[in-house]
């Protein structure tokens, strides 16, 4: 039957003591064409997990001897890559190191002919005084380590604790509204700041990747990171260099001096203050001397009348104003060359000066417009020092 | 647009992931009436001994113009007490000791160097990182050069030679994103120009036969490894965790290793080892398959997984291997394991359940029709290249050439 097929199970192992088979609760109704990427990902989780509490329940019913699961588990990580995964393999190793502590001198003996026992035997029984004396101190320095490690070990889980409480909840990508950043008030500006610079330009957050294209239409020889998969989909498709990373992870892997502009915006705006002043430190040592820092931002007071309820309770900052980036960026060696604002722009109209107070009147206007009603974006440009 | 690889060996015969992947791309880049396509390679086909067992010279395989070049030495012993005191620690290395390594891993061609530095290539893609070939070419290159990896983590990636071919560069080319988290982790590339193409997967193939019948076991089910029998694919643990799953689960469940074997091949009732088998054969095997099973933890990409994904069959990898994990997190369409445990329950269920495997199947093939067919790969690799080509070679100043290692007895296989 070809297994394009779904059939029947055919091969149903006919399982012996506890170990019943792990099937499904109940039934899962879509028809499998009907799943799309994150249904297929639950369905994965969903049958996993499934799988991880059916070894739990084999775990604890003992139906498989420990010292057996040991030595299979042991097989298992000697043919894995060590290191890559996390707390769990660091205690896997842990007990590698600890059931290789132990040095047997009790060499086995075993031979094909009756003598070859005998020889062997007598070689091992001459040779233990020697051998143990060497092994005994093998054995202590081997415990010595493995102690240590231990120690180790617990201070890092420690750590991790004490951290994992600290840890900023993180805003889920897929709250950060869906950008068009080349279709922007501020997508010239941009242009123009990053024009005729010579090396790579990172687009930062780039949504859906139409400023990546704009800048490549103009010659600036530019690519973009996004966290959110979906959205740079079709820019991948149209051939972009676009990849789904966060900003700070991105910057993290570029060598130094290798970028002539960075582009910030998107979620950048509103990050902790610890990250933001990572995210600059990198952003400053990534940009080569002279390179470009281009910075699009809300301002405050528009952030907070207009952005969503999600991001505004769950962003782990929030915007500064542009003089405030201005002092941040300084700090950093990048130093401000231009500011230009725009956006949503609800500004009161002054009224005619014949009416009546219409000084007085149109002072008020203008302190209104400024604080609360003006443009609720800025573009700051900067550029790093020599 | 004139495209060269450099490879360290090339040929149908030759069997490697790599190997073969720079194989199949350019035989379809071949195809393209707007490419000329050339490989530089070596006149070895062993890349334990490298030695030279194909005439120098120009030839045709499968419609591609090959360049051969004869390697300056075999391998030398001395590689392998260097091998074994540097992978402790790589890092550790000298930058003149981690040269001397990639010297004697070879295959030092002297003149593929010459002919690379000539080359009137608009483009050169060297593949893959680890040998003589590709640092030397990227070292000696005059115009614009991409480097395809096919990296995994090995202690080698960490030598600080490949540091500088990898500065050099001035693209590169990925299998998968676990692959170029890694090399942006261990190179800080990550603004160096670069694409994750990935393979593409051919229409399956078979002549319709039963699986069953060419493995010689009816209609018993059986769970299906694809690829080289090798206890570094993980063959070995694979083995064992079935044995103890049939000690466990008496039953007619089969599992069936299908490839060429390099050490030995597995011994038990419910094992059958078919060895090399034809094109045909594979698809038949695989399309009958309960489960196919991927146990290396040390894959850059797998193309098994989708052809197993072509045909809706499920598979079940190993939970430490980033670029097969990926395939499945990213599709939906396998199970992982990462102890015998999870092997035995995974096991359990996949054979038992047949929604889940149609499920996890179709999820697999969904992902491979989207991602990973021929022509859209093609597509996205030529105009890469394009974007290479445009922006010109960089200015850096280059690496010098590895130093030939001529002494010294050399290894032999079986000796």
């Amino acid at each position: 039957m070809p297994a394009s097929t779904p059939s029947e199970p055919t091969a149903a192992p006919s399982g012996t003591e506890s170990t019943s088979p792990v099937v499904p609760k109940e039934p899962l109704s879509p028809k499998p064409d009907e799943l799309d990427a994150a249904e297929r990902a639950e369905y994965l989780a969903e049958v996993m997990a499934e799988i991880d509490a059916e070894v739990r329940h084999r775990r604890a019913s003992g139906d498989l001897p420990a010292g057996l699961e040991r030595e299979l588990d042991e097989l298992f990580l000697e043919f894995s890559p060590v290191g890559l995964q996390g707390k769990a393999r660091l205690r896997e190793n842990l007990a590698l190191v600890d059931g290789a502590a132990y040095v047997d001198i009790a060499v086995p003996v075993e031979s094909e002919k009756k003598i070859g026992v005998y020889i062997k035997r007598l070689i091992r029984k001459s040779l233990n005084w020697y051998l143990g004396f060497i092994v005994h101190q093998v054995v202590k320095f081997a415990w010595a380590v493995s102690r240590m490690f231990h120690l180790v070990v617990d201070h890092i889980e420690d750590i991790e604790t004490t951290v994992e409480s600290l840890r900023i909840p993180e805003l889920p990508a897929t709250a950060v509204p869906v950008t068009d950043p080349g279709a922007s008030w501020w997508a010239d500006q941009a242009l123009a700041a990053v024009s005729g610079t010579r090396g790579r330009v990172l687009h930062a957050e780039c949504g859906n990747g139409s400023l990546v294209a704009r800048f490549i239409a103009d010659g600036v020889d530019a690519y973009g990171v996004d966290p959110v998969e979906t959205t740079i989909e079709p820019a991948i498709e149209r051939g972009l260099d676009v990849r789904a990373e966060a900003a700070l992870d991105h910057l993290e892997v570029v060598a130094e001096e290798a970028l002539a502009g960075i582009v910030l915006s998107g979620s950048v705006q509103w990050l902790h203050p610890n990250e933001r002043d990572r995210l600059i430190a990198l952003a400053s040592s990534r940009l080569a001397v002279d390179g470009v820092l281009v910075l699009h931002s809300a301002t405050p007071e528009a952030w907070r009348r207009s952005t969503s309820p999600l991001v505004a309770d769950l962003a782990p900052g929030h915007p500064l104003h542009a003089d405030t980036w201005t002092h941040v960026l300084a700090a950093f060696g990048l130093s401000r060359t231009a500011l230009h604002t725009g956006g949503e722009d609800r500004r009161l109209d002054r009224l005619a000066t014949s009416s009546t107070d219409a000084t007085t009147i149109n002072a008020a206007i203008d302190t209104v417009n400024d604080l609360l009603l003006g443009p609720g974006e800025y573009l700051l440009v900067a550029v790093r020092a020599r | 647009m004139k495209l060269a690889f450099v490879t360290p060996r090339y040929g149908s015969e030759v069997i490697g992931g790599a190997e073969t992947a720079a194989r199949m791309l350019a035989e379809r880049m071949s195809l393209r009436p707007d490419w000329d396509v050339e490989i530089l390679t070596s006149c070895a086909l062993d890349h334990l001994t490298w030695e030279n067992t194909e005439p120098a010279g120009t030839s045709s395989v499968n419609g591609v113009t090959v360049r051969r070049f004869p390697t300056a030495s075999r391998r030398l012993l001395e590689y392998f007490e260097l091998d074994g005191r540097l992978r402790v620690s790589p890092t550790t290395a000298s930058l003149a000791e981690s040269r001397r390594w990639v010297a004697l891993n070879g295959p030092m061609c002297p003149e593929l160097v010459d002919a690379v530095a000539t080359s009137d290539a608009d483009v050169i893609a060297c593949y893959p990182y680890l040998f003589a070939t590709t640092v030397d070419a990227i070292a000696a290159a005059r115009v614009p050069t991409v480097l395809h990896p096919a990296a995994h983590d090995e202690p080698a990636l960490y030598l600080k030679a490949f540091q500088q071919s990898f500065r050099d560069i001035d693209g590169l080319v990925y299998h998968t994103r676990a692959e170029r988290d890694l090399m942006e982790h261990v190179f800080g590339i990550g603004a160096k120009p670069q694409i994750v193409l990935g393979l593409g997967v051919n229409e399956p193939a078979g002549d319709g036969r039963r699986g069953g019948e060419i493995l010689g076991i009816g209609d018993r089910p059986y769970l299906c490894y694809l690829g080289r029998v090798d206890e570094h694919k993980g063959c070995g643990m694979l083995a064992e965790y079935f044995a103890h799953y049939k000690d466990r689960h008496p039953g007619d469940l089969v599992l069936a290793f299908v490839g060429p074997v390099s050490d030995k091949a597995p011994e038990h009732p419910d094992m059958v080892v078919t060895g090399t088998v034809s094109e045909a054969e594979k698809w038949d095997i695989l399309a009958d398959a309960q489960v196919m099973v991927s146990p290396s933890a040390y894959e850059s990409f797998s193309l098994v997984l989708l052809e197993a994904w072509t045909l809706d069959v499920p598979v079940l990898v190993n939970a430490g291997c980033a670029a097969t994990m990926e395939h499945c997190r990213r599709s939906g369409g396998g199970l992982y394991f990462e102890s015998y445990r999870t092997f035995e329950a995974t096991v359990d269920r996949l054979v038992g359940d047949a929604e889940t495997r149609a499920r996890l199947g179709c999820a697999g093939r969904d992902y491979t029709e989207r991602y990973y067919r021929w022509p859209s790969i093609i597509d996205r690799y030529a105009e890469f290249l394009q974007a290479v080509v445009s922006r010109g070679p960089r200015t850096s100043i280059r690496t010098g050439r590895l130093p030939l290692v001529t002494g010294g007895p050399a290894y032999e296989r079986g000796g």
